[in-house]
C-alpha cells in the first residue's frame, strides 16, 4: 500500500500561506483563468452539446484519459433541487466520452445516507443514465489509500478518485447554511470514504468546512468543474432551500475561479466566502484574473435569496 | 431453506477474501464491517472453519488500544466498528482479552459533544438549542459529535457484553437517552440532528431502524416510534432501510415481509437481508433482557 503524496513536487502553495492579513484574498497563481458560462433554460435542451462547448472554450482536452464524474448527491425530496439533475450527470457522461476519455465513470459518497444506490434511484440515475450500476462507484464504500499531510494528518481517500486523471466536479448551484454557497469546491466532499469517516463526515467539520474545502482542493488538482446551475437552490440550501432558476451551466479548470464566476451570477460577493479566501492561492478569486468566455455573469445574474446569517455576503 | 435466504448465503460464501475478511463488494479489499455482517449472517448456516477463518481476519485489526480499524487497507485510528467488533466476540462467546480491551475502549470513548469543555462552553453560551448535549453516545472516530448509527451499535455490544463486563449499564441507559433526545418530530431518526438553524429536519429509514434496533430493551415506552417504523417499511424502496427496519421490527415482535430481489453484488446488503429474513439469523442483533443476565 503506498502513500499518496500531496502535491510533492507541484509547488503547490499550503493552505495557511493563502491567508492574507486583511481577509482579502491573495492575488492567486500566475495568468488569468478562463471559466465558459452558458445559457441553458431547462433540462430538456441539448446539454451534450453545451457541455462540449464549455469544454472547448476552456481548452479542456481529455483524450486517453481516466475520467472520474463528481456529481452532487445529497439527499432527495421531490419539491425541490438538491442534487445535480440526472439529465446533467447523463449529458456529462456522453460528452467525456465524445471527447475522447479511455474510460468514464461516476462516482460519489452521500455525506448522510448510506443507501447510495438508493439515492441514486431517487434521483433517477439509476435508471435514466445507461447503465449507471456498471460504471458507478459508491465512493463511501470503495477501497481507499492513505494521503499524507491533509489538514496536517494522514487521510484517507477512494481508489477511484485517487486513479483517475480527471475528476469532474458535477456540482449544484447552492446557497449553504454553513459556508455560504456550495459548488464545485465544496462537492469534493463527497470524495471522503462515509466507511472511514462516517455519515456525516464530522471529522471535516471538525477542521472546518472552509479549511476543509481549501484542503480537498489542494489534494485534488486535476480537476474540472461542471455546475448545474439550470435550476439551483437558494435560502436555507443545501438541502431544505427553495428551487431557483438560474438558466446557466458553468465549466472551467480553476475551481476556484468557476465558484466565484457561480457567486457573482447568484448575487454574492466571492471575496467575502471564507472558503474561497483560504482557496485563493489555488485558483482566481479576483474578476479580473477571470477570463469569462460565453455569457457575461453580470448578464445572467440571478440574486439568490441569502439566510440572515449570510446576507452581507451579497454582491453590490 | 428460502430461496432468497439461500441466495444471500451463497453470495457470502463465494465472495470471502483470502484473508478471512469480506469487501463491501466481490473482489474488493476486507473491510470489518461487511466481515462482521457476514459473519452474523451466516452463523449457524456455514461450517466453522470459514468463521473461524474470518474471526482471525477481525482479530488481526484490533489495535494496541483496544479499538479496531475499520478495514484492511486502514492503520488506525480504531473507529465505530469497534463495537462490531465487540459484538462479535459476543456471538462467538470469546470473553477473552480481545473482549476485554475493546469493551474498555468502547467505554472510554464519547463524543466530543459531551466532553467537559463543550459541555462548560454550552453552559455559559447556550447557542444551540437544537441538539442536547446533555447525555454521552458514540461517535464514528473520537475528537467528532455522537452519532444515531455509532450509538446504536455500541448501545447493542454494552447489552450483550454486559453479563461478562461490570459496570457498562449507566452508560447504556445514558446513551439510550441519548438516542430518544435525538427523535425528530416525525417520529423517527436521521443520522443524529433534528433540527439546524431551528428548522425541523426528517427521519431517515434505515437511521429510525438502527435508533429502534439501540432502544429494543426500551420497546414498552416505545409505540408512535414502531408505527412510525411500520410505516417506513411500507413506504420505502431501499432495499437497505427494508433490511435494517425489519431487524429492528422483528426485535419488537413484529412480522415483516422478507426480501424478495436477487441479492445483487453488495455483500453488506446481502448479510443484512439474510438477518433480516424469517429463516435467517434473525437473533443477531437481539440483546438479552436485563433480567436474564447474570
Amino acid at each position: 500500500m503506498g502513500l499518496v503524496g500531496v502535491g510533492a513536487g507541484a509547488g503547490i502553495l499550503s493552505v495557511e500561506a493563502s491567508r492574507s492579513g486583511d481577509g482579502v484574498p491573495e492575488p492567486g497563481p500566475p495568468g488569468k483563468s478562463s471559466v465558459a458560462v452558458l445559457k441553458a433554460a431547462s433540462y430538456e435542451e441539448d446539454l451534450v452539446a453545451k457541455i462540449l462547448e464549455g469544454a472547448r472554450l476552456c481548452g479542456l482536452d481529455v483524450r486517453g484519459k481516466r475520467v472520474l464524474l463528481k456529481p452532487n448527491l445529497v439527499e432527495f425530496d421531490s419539491a425541490t433541487a438538491i442534487n445535480t439533475d440526472m439529465a446533467v450527470v447523463a449529458a456529462a457522461l456522453e460528452a467525456f466520452r465524445t471527447l475522447g476519455a479511455a474510460e468514464v465513470r461516476i462516482g460519489e459518497g452521500p455525506g448522510h445516507r448510506r443507501d447510495t444506490l438508493g439515492l441514486a434511484e431517487e434521483a433517477r440515475y439509476l435508471h435514466g443514465i445507461h447503465d449507471f450500476e456498471g460504471v458507478f462507484t459508491d465512493l463511501n464504500r470503495d477501497d481507499v489509500r492513505p494521503v499524507e499531510g491533509f489538514a496536517g494528518e494522514r487521510f484517507y481517500f477512494p481508489q477511484s478518485a485517487l486513479a483517475a486523471d480527471l475528476i469532474v466536479s458535477v456540482a449544484k448551484m447552492k446557497t449553504h447554511h454553513w459556508a455560504g454557497a456550495t459548488l464545485s469546491m465544496k462537492n469534493l466532499f463527497g470524495l471522503v470514504p462515509g466507511a472511514v469517516y462516517g455519515w456525516p463526515k464530522n471529522k471535516l467539520h471538525y477542521i472546518g468546512i472552509p479549511r476543509a474545502i481549501a484542503e480537498l482542493n489542494r489534494t485534488f488538482r486535476n480537476t474540472f468543474a461542471l455546475v448545474d446551475g439550470i435550476v439551483g437552490m437558494e435560502g436555507n440550501g443545501p438541502i431544505q432551500g427553495q428551487p431557483k432558476h438560474a438558466g446557466v451551466l458553468v465549466m472551467g479548470r480553476d475551481l476556484a475561479a468557476v465558484d466565484s464566476t457561480c457567486c457573482r451570477i447568484m448575487g454574492i460577493d466571492p471575496t467575502r466566502v471564507e472558503y474561497l479566501r483560504l482557496a485563493s492561492a489555488l485558483g482566481h478569486v479576483r474578476e479580473s484574473a477571470i477570463e469569462q468566455r460565453g455569457e457575461s455573469p453580470h448578464a445572467v445574474r440571478t440574486d439568490f435569496e441569502l439566510i440572515s446569517q449570510f446576507r452581507n455576503l451579497r454582491l453590490a | 431453506m428460502a430461496e432468497s435466504l439461500s441466495q444471500r448465503l451463497d453470495l457470502l460464501l463465494r465472495t470471502q477474501n483470502d484473508d478471512g475478511g469480506w469487501g463491501y463488494f466481490p473482489g474488493k479489499r476486507s473491510w470489518l464491517e461487511p466481515t462482521a455482517y457476514a459473519m452474523l449472517a451466516l452463523d449457524g448456516h456455514a461450517d466453522r472453519p470459514v468463521l473461524d477463518r474470518a474471526w482471525r481476519a477481525v482479530e488481526s485489526w484490533q489495535l494496541p488500544d483496544g479499538s479496531w480499524r475499520p478495514g484492511a487497507d486502514v492503520e488506525g485510528p480504531g473507529t465505530w466498528v469497534t463495537a462490531l467488533a465487540v459484538h462479535l466476540c459476543c456471538a462467538r462467546g470469546q470473553f477473552d482479552d480481545p473482549f476485554t480491551r475493546g469493551v474498555r475502549w468502547l467505554m472510554g470513548t464519547q463524543g466530543r459533544e459531551g466532553n467537559w469543555l463543550a459541555r462548560l462552553v454550552s453552559m455559559f453560551q447556550p447557542g444551540d438549542p437544537d441538539n442536547d448535549t446533555t447525555h454521552h453516545g458514540w461517535p464514528w472516530l473520537r475528537g467528532t459529535s455522537s452519532w444515531i448509527e455509532p450509538t446504536a451499535q455500541a448501545v447493542v455490544a454494552l447489552h450483550m457484553a454486559a453479563p461478562h463486563y461490570a459496570g457498562v449499564d449507566a452508560r447504556v441507559r445514558d446513551a439510550e437517552e441519548l438516542i430518544l433526545s435525538r427523535k425528530c418530530r416525525d417520529g423517527g431518526w436521521n443520522y443524529g440532528s433534528r433540527r439546524a438553524l431551528g428548522i425541523d429536519l426528517p427521519s431517515y429509514p434505515e437511521t429510525t431502524a438502527l435508533a429502534l434496533v439501540g432502544l429494543q430493551t426500551r420497546k414498552n415506552g416505545l409505540g408512535e416510534e414502531i408505527h412510525h417504523a411500520r410505516v417506513l417499511f411500507e413506504q420505502t424502496r431501499s432495499r437497505l432501510a427494508r433490511a435494517w427496519l425489519s431487524i429492528a421490527l422483528r426485535n419488537l415482535g413484529e412480522d415483516t415481509a422478507p426480501p424478495d430481489d436477487a441479492p445483487g453484488n453488495d455483500i453488506l446488503l446481502a448479510a443484512l437481508e439474510a438477518m433480516a429474513h424469517p429463516d435467517g439469523n434473525q437473533k443477531a442483533f437481539r440483546v438479552p433482557a436485563a433480567g436474564s443476565r447474570a
